[in-house]
């Protein structure tokens, strides 16, 4: 069993109550329509002839039972509709409420590379919409059991006008849904696989169009690419009109299916009586429409096994329970061949490209380290678990990483306990108190996504009071003083170099602008570094270029 | 009556207003569609007549039955294939609108303040493919619910003006009822579909940001999070959900009761039974006729409701595509005789949407006829200094002069630039047609001479000349052939001003020099404006600006 059905079969017994009565009601939608039709059928006709018989046949003719079982069935529909829709997304939102969680969970609990891949790259909105195909299946789930009790109805009516009509029923409600199979396998799965490719192709260029926006405008082309737009947009376009074909086949063979079964029943009940027959005609039609739903639904069968599959391969990583996050000792650190004592301080500097983040993400677990990359108290990195790296740590890193949310919620992503003194202090040194105090809702005003509301230089600065706030023994920033005036740089500069020594922390620096760099007894310059060049790394460990200074 | 959001209240006065717009770019392929559901109903007749002639028929006889039973098949027959055709002329209407929107909305990438990158290709792809289930399937079974039930009860009035009348006295208060509480029930709809959206974003945000949540173990924090966001919502939308399936419920009540209401009465009037008089009097086949088009009447509305869904994905759609910009005419070139000077002067950039400015009163000038680095990290606005000039930011205070122009007045001055880039765009073609791209009345002999200059001698000797074939993702192209490519281009511009965006970035030292020599050769005697964060190339400047 995957991992997927296991969670989604966990959902089930969870929201067993509300799935349970919206499959009732969908049931009693099913058969309701059936036999409402199926009876009203059989009444006319019944009473037809009854009252052509004369007065006396037509006053001996049960008028009552029939009658107000019309109204009733009338009546429980329209409840039973309103309950299965309202009790199928009940428990699709409830059992949502567990999988999104439980999604997250497992991607972080994945190893970073893959973790990464997905949220960095377009797979991250892809698994939101996998995760939106997975709540959809969970609001269907009712749909069969609407099926299964008009087709069910259809055929027990038909069978009060003998065998012949419910099993030629049976067997074209049987027909018509291998024949939807068949359909979509041979007409939309490969059609879906085309339009996939298609997508993609208009995709890449789109974000092509978009990356060369200044050019085009420059050099006036953009009629050129707009028109190629026009043509990949076209072929995806033409492609989608194709697959519309298949349900048009599907629609026709639905409506002789139809068509067939209702003469081939009104010609087997016809024996029985007019009313029974009539009643069984009804049904049959019901009953094909009843099928319907279902089997249109074939269609999206490949897309909803597709998504499945991408989230079955996330949830193979089970999260580990929620273990408590030790008080951080104070580990020396050993990096580039600079053996740091606590509360030392190093700046990597170097030219873009060379390595200075990449070595961040190694020291934090987010990125695979070599052996003999850097060392925690004598204990190579490579050796540690990513939780015990990430106690040492606290990280601002250079794309400053706001989450969408409010002040308080990014600060408290580091410090979940801290008091609104303790915000206020960190975001104080981070030059940035007078700024939140001047938004409308203060630690609570909502900045959007990627911290919107703020300029670079601010959400920079923001992400260092985060940084700031976590109780680790090493701070390890990414350029921290970026888009910022020099006074405004210098009292960052300044705050940090007290409060560094107010803690006793130590520091690891990435920066290439004077001023945070007097903030280190030593700085190192990374020489060009790609972890997939063994031999550079090695060469910028073994032959640093230390200089001191200037405090 | 409840309070609107802003979103709620921008659907309905400007996504609606949009998306009626878009209709009628498909008019032609939409009243199609209309026009084979509507035909429907003739269908729908033909299979009720068959039924109800048959069934009479079958009183007497099963032989006599048999053209009737034929006439219900032909007709299923012909509504299968008009459901058919329904389909495809709605797709077809969907391809054009769809054509039409996804031109005009790439086209609005080049207007100033358009949204660049992913925000970029997600506007255009996600949000124009939104609008198919709108154009395809809502728009023509929203006409056909305002036509076909009426016509389906004309029909039946024709066999019976008692059971058209009930049909009509069950519609009108079906009417009612949704003009009184349907808005509610259409407002709840909304906004839990704007409360799913916005559960998602908050989820998608969390994945994206899943480096700094592990960075601080906050995973389990961020995991408890996202759950309590999905309970709360989960417990708020019962009550919103409650009125937003008023409708369904009002649909499946007044169908359900126009058929119940329907044979009860034909069954009391056949059997001579009924307590009032009626100036009619009814046999099985008008009857029957009758009965079996009375859940007809309903099914147009129930393809509405169906298509509901489509509806609001495409209205939040509408919303970001009507909002992106017009892109302005193109500008001429201005009348410069020699390179200019750029002044930038009290410059704020700042995007709709209440982001903070990228830039507030801003000051530069760039000497005519020299070299400007502007040097920063990423993300700090260089290329939006730029895109300034090429129209593509909008200029929301200060002034930028090129000589005597004002980029107030004029806003753009994309004639008079020449640009290289990161990643130029490739055209499959040859590699004169992606030269020609910035000057096509070059000459073969020009084309060639800044490929040359710029130093492609390699690329030409290599691949056979101009005439070597490209692809759009420039397969057999190395980064630096590409840009080199792009350095080509703004050398056969005769332009006077020089725009340069990180032109070495990803580049090797060494690459990066021989870079630099092609770069400072396409600068000469231009205005040169380059954005980067090398200092190797920002060396090369007559003026340095960090940012």
């Amino acid at each position: 069993m995957s991992a997927l059905s296991k969670l989604i079969a966990e959902q089930r017994r969870r929201q067993v109550r509300p799935l349970i009565l919206a499959a009732i009601c969908a049931a009693v939608v099913g058969a309701g329509s059936t036999i409402l039709l199926g009876l009203s059928g059989w009444f006319i006709t019944g009473a037809a002839l009854a009252g052509v018989a004369g007065l006396t046949t037509a006053q001996a003719f049960n008028v009552l039972l029939p009658s107000a079982t019309i109204r009733l069935l009338a009546i429980l529909r329209t409840g039973a509709r309103y309950g299965e829709r309202l009790q199928g997304h009940a428990a699709a939102l409830d059992a949502l409420a567990a999988i999104r969680p439980r999604l997250f969970a497992s991607l972080a609990a994945a190893p970073p590379r893959e973790a990464l891949a997905i949220a960095r790259g377009d797979a991250a909105a892809r698994l939101v919409q996998d995760v939106d195909a997975v709540e959809t299946r969970f609001v269907r789930l009712s749909a069969p059991w609407g099926a299964g009790a008009g087709i069910g109805a259809a055929v027990l009516l038909a069978a009060l006008a003998g065998p012949g009509p419910a099993i030629a029923i049976a067997l074209a409600v049987a027909l018509h849904l291998v024949l939807a199979r068949l359909l979509t396998r041979k007409l939309s799965a490969p059609a879906g696989a085309t339009i996939q490719a298609a997508a993609g192709d208009l995709k890449s260029a789109l974000a092509a169009f978009a990356a060369a926006a200044p050019e085009l405008k420059v050099y006036g082309a953009q009629g050129p690419a707009l028109d190629r737009i026009a043509q990949l947009g076209g072929e995806l376009d033409a492609l989608k009109v194709r697959a519309v074909r298949a349900q048009g086949v599907l629609a026709l063979s639905e409506g002789a299916l139809t068509g067939l079964t209702v003469a081939a029943v009104l010609a087997l009940a016809a024996p029985a009586s007019a009313p029974l027959a009539a009643l069984a005609a009804l049904a049959a039609v019901m009953a094909i429409e009843a099928a319907a739903p279902i089997a249109r639904a074939f269609d999206q069968d490949g897309a909803a096994e597709a998504a499945g599959e991408r989230l079955d391969v996330l949830l193979r990583h089970t999260p580990e329970a929620a273990s408590h996050r030790e008080t951080p000792t104070r580990p020396a650190l050993r990096l580039l061949g600079q053996d740091l004592a606590p509360g030392a301080r190093l700046a990597l500097v170097g030219p873009t490209g060379c390595g200075k983040t990449t070595r961040l993400e190694q020291l934090l677990g987010l990125r695979g380290a070599p052996a003999d990359a850097f060392a925690l108290d004598g204990q190579d990195g490579s050796d540690l678990s990513p939780a015990a790296l990430r106690a040492a740590f606290a990280y601002a890193p250079q794309d400053a990483a706001l989450l969408a949310g409010t002040v308080r919620e990014n600060l408290q992503l580091a410090a979940p306990q801290a008091d609104d003194e303790t915000l206020w202090a960190a975001l104080d040194d981070a030059a940035l108190a007078d700024r939140v105090r001047a938004l409308p809702q203060g630690l609570d005003t909502w900045l959007g996504e990627a911290g919107e509301r703020l300029s670079g230089g601010e959400r920079r600065r923001l992400s260092l009071a985060r940084a700031l706030l976590r109780d680790a023994p090493w701070l390890l920033l990414d350029e921290p003083t970026e888009g910022l005036d020099p006074t405004t740089e210098a009292r960052v500069v300044a705050r940090l170099d007290a409060r560094l020594r107010a803690t006793g922390q130590g520091l690891v620096l990435v920066s290439h602008r004077p001023a945070p760099l007097t903030l280190c007894q030593r700085t190192i310059a990374v020489e060009t570094l790609s972890p997939a060049a063994g031999s550079a790394i090695s060469r910028a460990m073994t032959t640093p270029v230390i200089t001191t200074a200037t405090p | 009556m409840t309070v609107r959001t802003p979103v709620e209240t921008e659907i309905l006065t400007l996504a609606r207003p949009w998306l009626r717009g878009l209709n009628k770019v498909a008019a032609a392929d939409g009243r199609a569609a209309l026009a084979w559901r509507l035909a429907d109903v003739a269908g729908a007749a033909g299979f009720a007549a068959g039924l109800a002639f048959g069934i009479d028929a079958l009183t007497r006889d099963l032989a006599e039955a048999l053209p009737f039973l034929a006439l219900a098949l032909v007709s299923a027959l012909v509504r299968g294939a008009l459901a058919a055709r329904a389909n495809q002329a709605g797709a077809q209407a969907a391809a054009l609108a769809k054509a039409h929107a996804r031109r005009q909305a790439a086209a609005s990438l080049l207007a100033p303040g358009a949204p660049r990158g992913g925000a970029a290709v997600t506007a255009v792809m996600d949000g124009v493919e939104a609008l198919d289930g709108y154009v395809s399937r809502f728009a023509p079974a929203r006409s056909a619910s305002a036509i076909a039930p009426l016509l389906l009860i004309g029909l039946t009035a024709i066999a019976s003006p008692v059971c058209a009348g009930i049909q009509l006295f069950t519609l009108l208060p079906f009417i009612v009822a949704m003009a009184l509480a349907g808005m509610a029930a259409a407002d709840a709809s909304r906004r839990q579909f704007l409360a799913l959206e916005r559960l998602s974003s908050l989820f998608l945000d969390r994945v994206r940001t899943l480096p700094v949540v592990l960075a601080f173990q906050a995973e389990s924090r961020v995991t408890a999070g996202l759950a309590q966001a999905a309970q709360d919502l989960s417990r708020r939308t019962q009550a919103v959900l409650r009125v937003a399936f008023f409708s369904s419920a009002a649909l499946e009540f007044f169908a359900a009761l126009s058929v119940a209401l329907v044979a009860v009465y034909c069954g009391f009037n056949l059997l001579r039974l009924l307590p009032f008089p009626v100036p009619e009097t009814l046999e099985l086949k008008r009857a029957f006729f009758a009965l079996v088009l009375a859940p007809e009447v309903y099914a147009p509305m129930r393809r509405l409701a169906a298509a509901y869904h489509d509806r609001q994905a495409a209205e939040a759609a509408a919303l970001t595509l009507a909002r992106l910009p017009t892109p302005a005419p193109a500008a001429a070139p201005l009348a410069l005789t020699a390179a200019p000077e750029i002044r930038f002067e009290g410059v704020g950039v700042a995007y709709a949407g209440g982001e903070a400015a990228v830039f507030d009163g801003f000051d530069l000038v760039a000497p005519a006829g020299q070299i400007t680095a502007l040097l920063g990290p990423s993300g700090c606005g260089k290329t939006t200094l730029l895109n300034l000039l090429t129209g593509l930011a909008p200029l929301s205070a200060g002034e930028v002069r090129v000589g005597p122009a004002r980029l107030s007045e004029i806003g753009a001055f994309a004639a008079d630039l020449a640009w290289a880039g990161q990643s130029p765009l490739l055209l499959a073609g040859s590699l004169a047609d992606n030269l020609a791209l910035a000057r096509p009345d070059a000459s073969r002999a020009e084309l060639e001479a800044a490929a040359r200059r710029a130093g492609l001698s390699d690329l030409l000797d290599r691949r056979g000349g101009l005439d070597a074939p490209i692809d759009e993702r420039g397969g057999g192209l190395s980064g630096g052939e590409r840009r080199r490519l792009g350095i080509a281009r703004a050398l056969l511009k005769p332009a006077p001003i020089l725009l340069l965006d990180e032109p070495t970035a990803d580049l090797d030292a060494a690459a990066e020099a021989a870079m630099i020599a092609a770069l400072r050769m396409a600068a000469a005697g231009r205005t040169t404006l380059i954005a980067t964060h090398s200092e190797a190339l920002a060396a090369v400047a007559d003026k340095v600006v960090r940012l």
